[in-house]
């Protein structure tokens, strides 16, 4: 059975084998989140203003793909990836990257990035609702707990932190339970199968239309590599570009 | 609006009360420092103002990402706590960004003196000037910190500003941003100062005169862009550099001012007082680490002349 969003994991590896570089699983762990932002949210004409900030920046071809699929990036910018001239890097670039709205690679910055411009809309009064996507590995930076407190203590209700929780951080330094101890900073706090469409698009619309005035978190439960075996869990493949053979296994396993 | 501050304690919130009215996307963010002496501006403008706390790093991106949206942030604590500590936030959140900002830091070089090395910042010019996209300036009298913030708080680049406790007390009628002042003219050597050791120049100059020899001083209040021109018009006249600044040797004003003048003057005599490549572990007042470290006329007389002559 083909994963879902085969198109999008497919346009990934393709990245990465042509680019010669690039993180698969870690974006194949994030691609059914980051399309669903997206399409329910970032294209939609809802009357409300929705960004997406991508704070782990290595699933940066999760973010390339899907922006190319919602018209923001050309084929011709995928076909650049990591060439000397391209706009589209391993990490993403806000200055060059249209779509893009924060530069990343370092962790731990999208989240207090994100809480400023959660409060500028506050102040602005404007109808605004701020994603960020941080990683359960990245969730071990000091900033993401400094901002947890910030954005409570200023009710940042328009702020939504997506957490893929892909327990990359459970082989090192376990987080034992990344939702309590959201919850236990103030935050509205939800949990989603963050592979499965529906569950997804249900955890996303609870998050948006809650009253409440606390700021929300979704962790959702992902695997790495998700849609391809051989890529799944945190051996070897965390930055390995697959050779022919391991491509052809890698395609069919997408239905390619 | 209160009256025209007369020391470097007033002259913040008076400054930051002053941009207040100029712009209303200005917004104020402390990290728990600062808090007492901007009330006027937090009462003034309450959706402006926020004290986040403890959380410098966070304080630093939170004030990136308030730019991004188009507002003008001001963010302040204790120098290295934004210099040192929250340095990656600056070069990624603001620089790589490109986003302008302020970032005024209070505490420069040692003013904290009886604190110790952690709330010692003598790195934080050379550490923010490296980065593209960046500006920085040293306000060391309470006309030049509100001039200077009015002249680029709306800047397109980030704005650091190291505020000094101590002032050189000169009142300038008139302070231009990335423009050094020429304080006194002479023929033998030029003393080009920065900070409060504006006043240790003058000092300088003065006992110079008791022998003789006359001095150029030149005031440096903005590091980057640093005035080339009006160094290279000095130094081409004296032929003689001496730089005195509370900073480490490497990376601050000494050594952009030397680049910038041999090239100009390839037979330059140059000689400098910085702070040396060590942690302070002295306490006391400010005067006596000032003194223990030899930042005074007195000990740096002979070390000039020895340049003159």
């Amino acid at each position: 059975m083909t994963p879902p969003n085969s198109d999008l994991r497919s346009r990934i590896v393709q990245l990465v084998c042509a680019g010669g570089g690039g993180h698969i699983p870690s974006s194949f762990s994030v691609i059914d989140i980051i399309d669903l932002v997206y399409s329910r949210y970032i294209t939609s004409a809802d009357g409300l203003h929705y960004t997406f900030t991508l704070s782990k920046g290595h699933a940066a071809c999760a973010l390339y793909s899907v922006l190319h699929k919602y018209g923001y990036l050309t084929s011709e910018h995928l076909n650049s990836y990591l060439n000397y001239d391209s706009i589209l890097g391993g990490h993403p670039d806000s200055t060059k990257v249209p779509g893009a709205e924060a530069s990343a690679g370092s962790l731990g910055h999208g989240l207090p990035y994100t809480v400023g411009r959660a409060l500028a809309s506050k102040i602005a009064s404007t109808n605004a609702i701020h994603f960020v996507l941080v990683g359960d590995g990245e969730c071990h930076e000091g900033t993401i707990w400094e901002s947890a407190i910030v954005a409570n203590n200023l009710s940042l209700n328009n702020l939504i932190v997506l957490i893929d929780y892909n327990k990359s951080s459970d082989q090192i330094c376990p987080h034992n339970s990344l939702l309590d101890q959201f919850e236990s900073f103030g935050w509205k706090v939800f949990e989603a199968d963050g592979h499965d469409t529906d569950a997804i698009s249900t955890a996303l619309a609870l998050a948006v239309n809650d009253s409440c005035s606390k700021p929300r978190a979704i962790l959702f439960n992902t695997i790495k590599g998700f849609g391809v075996p051989m890529l799944e869990g945190h051996g070897p493949w965390h930055y390995k570009i697959p050779n022919e053979a391991e491509l052809t296994i890698i395609m069919k396993a997408l239905g390619q | 609006m209160k009256q025209f501050p007369t020391d470097m304690k007033s002259a913040f919130p008076y400054a930051v009360e002053s941009i207040g009215l100029l712009s209303d996307k200005l917004v104020v963010v402390v990290g728990d420092i600062g808090h007492s002496a901007l009330q006027g501006f937090a009462n003034e403008y309450p959706n402006r103002y926020y004290n986040l706390g403890i959380l410098e790093p966070t304080l630093v991106s939170v004030c990136a990402g308030l730019s991004k949206e188009g507002y003008i942030p001001l963010g302040h604590t204790i120098a290295p706590f934004i210099a040192e500590r929250s340095l990656e936030q600056i070069k990624l959140d603001f620089c790589y960004h490109s986003l302008p900002g302020n970032l005024i830091t209070v505490g420069s070089a040692f003013d904290y003196s009886t604190l110790g090395c952690t709330h010692h910042c003598y790195t934080d010019l050379a550490l923010l000037s490296s980065y593209p996209n960046t500006e920085a300036c040293y306000p060391s009298s309470p006309n030049e910190l509100v001039s200077l913030l009015a002249q680029r708080y709306d800047s397109t680049k980030l704005t650091y500003y190291r505020m000094s406790r101590a002032s050189h007390g000169v009142n300038f009628a008139e302070v231009s941003f990335g423009k050094n002042i020429l304080v006194k003219a002479g023929e033998d050597i030029t003393l080009l100062a920065s900070g409060p050791q504006l006043k240790t120049a003058l000092e300088l100059s003065s006992l110079l005169e008791s022998q003789g020899l006359t001095a150029d001083v030149l005031y440096c209040h903005t590091y980057k862009p640093f005035d080339v021109a009006s160094l290279t018009e000095s130094v081409a006249k004296t032929g003689r550099l001496f730089v005195i600044e509370e900073h480490i040797y490497s990376g601050g004003l000494s050594s952009t001012a030397l680049l910038a003048a041999v090239k100009a003057v390839p037979s330059l005599r140059f000689d400098c007082h910085c702070i040396p490549d060590l942690f302070i572990r002295k306490y006391g007042k400010y005067s006596e680490i000032c003194e223990g470290l030899g930042f005074s006329s007195t000990s740096l007389y002979s070390k000039v002349v020895s340049l003159i002559r």
